[in-house]
């Protein structure tokens, strides 16, 4: 197998059908009334966000934007508001901001310079706020992880990951840039770096060290058994680099799982309690 | 000898695990195909029950005769039509022996079982955990053919299709729960299988999502020339009807002879290299 472009090029149009029939599919399974899911102005959930409208309609579709004042960026809020007016999707902005600063308050000797703890607790507030819309209408929560994120752990456990369909989560990070282009997602959008927005000035191929074009055909080998050599190889990368990809693809799998327990009776949740996901009674 | 016959091919959606919900529907369908003087019913892999029953297989498991089986066999016999169907089989030895099982009903009653013989156990498929193999392929000369029925995976081995034809079949049922993402491949076994054993093939492929698999319907009856006489909706639930000519058979046979061509010899050194794997 040869690591080229070529291998992540995607039927935007049939992917595009699988996705919304899922998401069409998983709402009546659940008989929800919609899907909330957050709005960053980011490539991924304004993917997320069309693919919700075009499959449910923008009157089942809420988006909530939840800017807070460390990371604001209008351009970003902005973008959130032009995707939906495009698709017609229902939003709320909630300005996280004293949500968090009343959390910070409350932590005994709170680290404020660490800020990765301080970063994944916006996720999480973000979190809870979608469950709360969730559980109040009787919607359900969709995240709008990709697939490069996912395989790295480059994500909050708990946080952004957190809801209950993942619908564009089998594609990668480049895979998505062609989706986003065949359902009419702004260049801008598209063409911007993509950024979790934790701290000021975070960017996710400055913080990953490596462009997603690079990562992808690195997880995509990964993903069909090529060794780090081969791969290294034939994307003339340092060796170095793909294997500290493998040690965080290998390293993510326990934010990927059920919480690890141990095996004391007969079927354990996890291991080898296996029930149907969609099973009606 | 069945000179022509009228099939239909269901391609349903189930709900996991909902029996009676799943039989009400082949009903309909059942019904509709009577109306359409159809002689023939074929419906997907477990239909009875869905594809991903995981560890609810073992409750969801019926003998055959069973109520489902019978519930299947007056439904038969009520429209004048037989029906072929999926269903999970419990042994009558043991309760956690189970097959994947693909049902003959004639309007006169059981025609016959198939069992499963490739449980595929990789990718998103977990069948060897739940399934026993069966070790038979019987072909039934029944009022609408002699007919032979495989499922799914099995048509990854030629062998199977083989075997039937040898055996008399003419019309290859495969019943099937396969995922979007290897639709290209059946779409050209079903085809091959139709071509090397100048034999009609009916595939009947369920549709909807179940744990976020998505089966592509696509149902299709391929002449033993390989062309496609009628295919379903990709995606969607539908019924496809058209004609089985069994006399097409023999003008084919003379314009690609493939069973008059075999080589017995091949299969014995087949035999060999497989157990030496």
């Amino acid at each position: 197998m040869q690591l080229t472009p070529s291998v992540l090029q995607i039927d935007p149009e049939e992917t595009k059908q699988k996705i919304t029939r899922f998401i069409r599919d998983y709402v009546t399974k659940t008989k929800a009334k919609g899907v909330v899911l957050g709005m960053s102005g980011g490539i991924d959930s304004s993917t997320n966000a069309a693919l919700t409208t075009l499959a449910i309609g923008g009157q089942k579709t809420h988006g909530l934007i939840m800017p807070e004042k460390e990371t604001l960026n209008k351009t970003d809020i902005s973008h959130a508001q032009q995707v939906a007016r495009k698709f017609n999707i229902k939003t709320t902005s909630i300005d996280i901001t004293n949500i968090l600063n009343a959390f910070y308050k409350s932590i005994p000797a709170f680290e404020r310079s660490n800020r990765k703890a301080k970063g994944n607790i916006k996720a999480r507030i973000r979190m809870i706020l979608l469950y709360y819309y969730a559980n109040s209408k009787n919607l359900i929560v969709s995240a709008s992880s990709d697939k490069s994120e996912t395989m790295i752990g480059y994500y909050t456990k708990h946080g952004d990951i957190a809801a209950d369909l993942a619908p564009q989560q089998d594609l990668y990070k480049t895979q998505i840039r062609q989706l986003a282009t065949h359902i009419g997602i702004p260049q801008a959008i598209i063409r911007k770096p993509s950024t979790p927005a934790l701290w000021p000035n975070q960017t996710a191929e400055r913080e990953l060290g490596i462009e997603y074009g690079k990562l992808d055909l690195i997880l995509y080998g990964l993903e069909n058994f090529m060794e780090t050599e081969q791969i290294a190889k034939q994307l003339a990368l340092p060796l170095k680099t793909v294997e500290t990809v493998r040690k965080r693809w290998l390293g993510a799998e326990h934010k990927r799982r059920m919480p690890l327990t141990v095996k004391l009776a007969f079927r354990t949740v996890g291991k080898d309690f296996r029930l149907p996901y969609d099973a009606e009674e | 000898m069945t000179k022509q016959i009228k099939i239909a091919l269901a391609q349903m959606s189930c709900k996991v695990g909902d029996k009676a919900h799943n039989i009400r529907k082949m009903a309909t369908y059942i019904t509709k195909a009577s109306k359409q003087k159809a002689d023939l019913i074929i419906f997907p892999e477990l239909s009875v029950t869905g594809y991903l029953t995981r560890d609810r297989t073992y409750e969801l498991a019926e003998t055959i005769p069973g109520p489902s089986a019978q519930k299947i066999e007056a439904l038969a016999k009520q429209n004048n039509i037989h029906v072929i169907y999926g269903m999970i089989e419990r042994s009558t030895k043991a309760n956690a022996i189970v097959h994947n099982s693909a049902v003959f009903a004639s309007p006169k009653g059981l025609a016959g079982v198939y069992r499963k013989m490739y449980l595929p156990t990789h990718s998103v498929f977990e069948e060897k955990r739940y399934f026993r193999r069966g070790y038979e392929s019987p072909v039934f000369d029944t009022p609408v053919g002699k007919i032979g029925m495989i499922i799914c995976y099995d048509i990854f081995f030629p062998e199977t299709a083989r075997l039937l034809r040898l055996k008399g079949a003419e019309l290859i049922a495969c019943i099937s729960a396969s995922p979007a993402v290897r639709r290209g491949f059946f779409e050209t076994l079903t085809t091959a299988r139709a071509i090397e054993n100048t034999a009609y093939l009916a595939y009947v492929n369920l549709v909807g999502i179940e744990d976020g698999l998505q089966f592509w319907g696509g149902s299709r009856l391929i002449a033993p020339n390989g062309r496609i006489v009628t295919q379903a909706k990709y995606d969607d639930e539908d019924i496809a009807y058209s004609t089985v000519d069994y006399t097409d058979l023999a003008r084919i046979e003379t314009f690609v002879p493939t069973l008059r061509d075999l080589h017995p010899e091949l299969f014995t050194e087949l035999k060999d290299l497989t157990e030496k794997l």
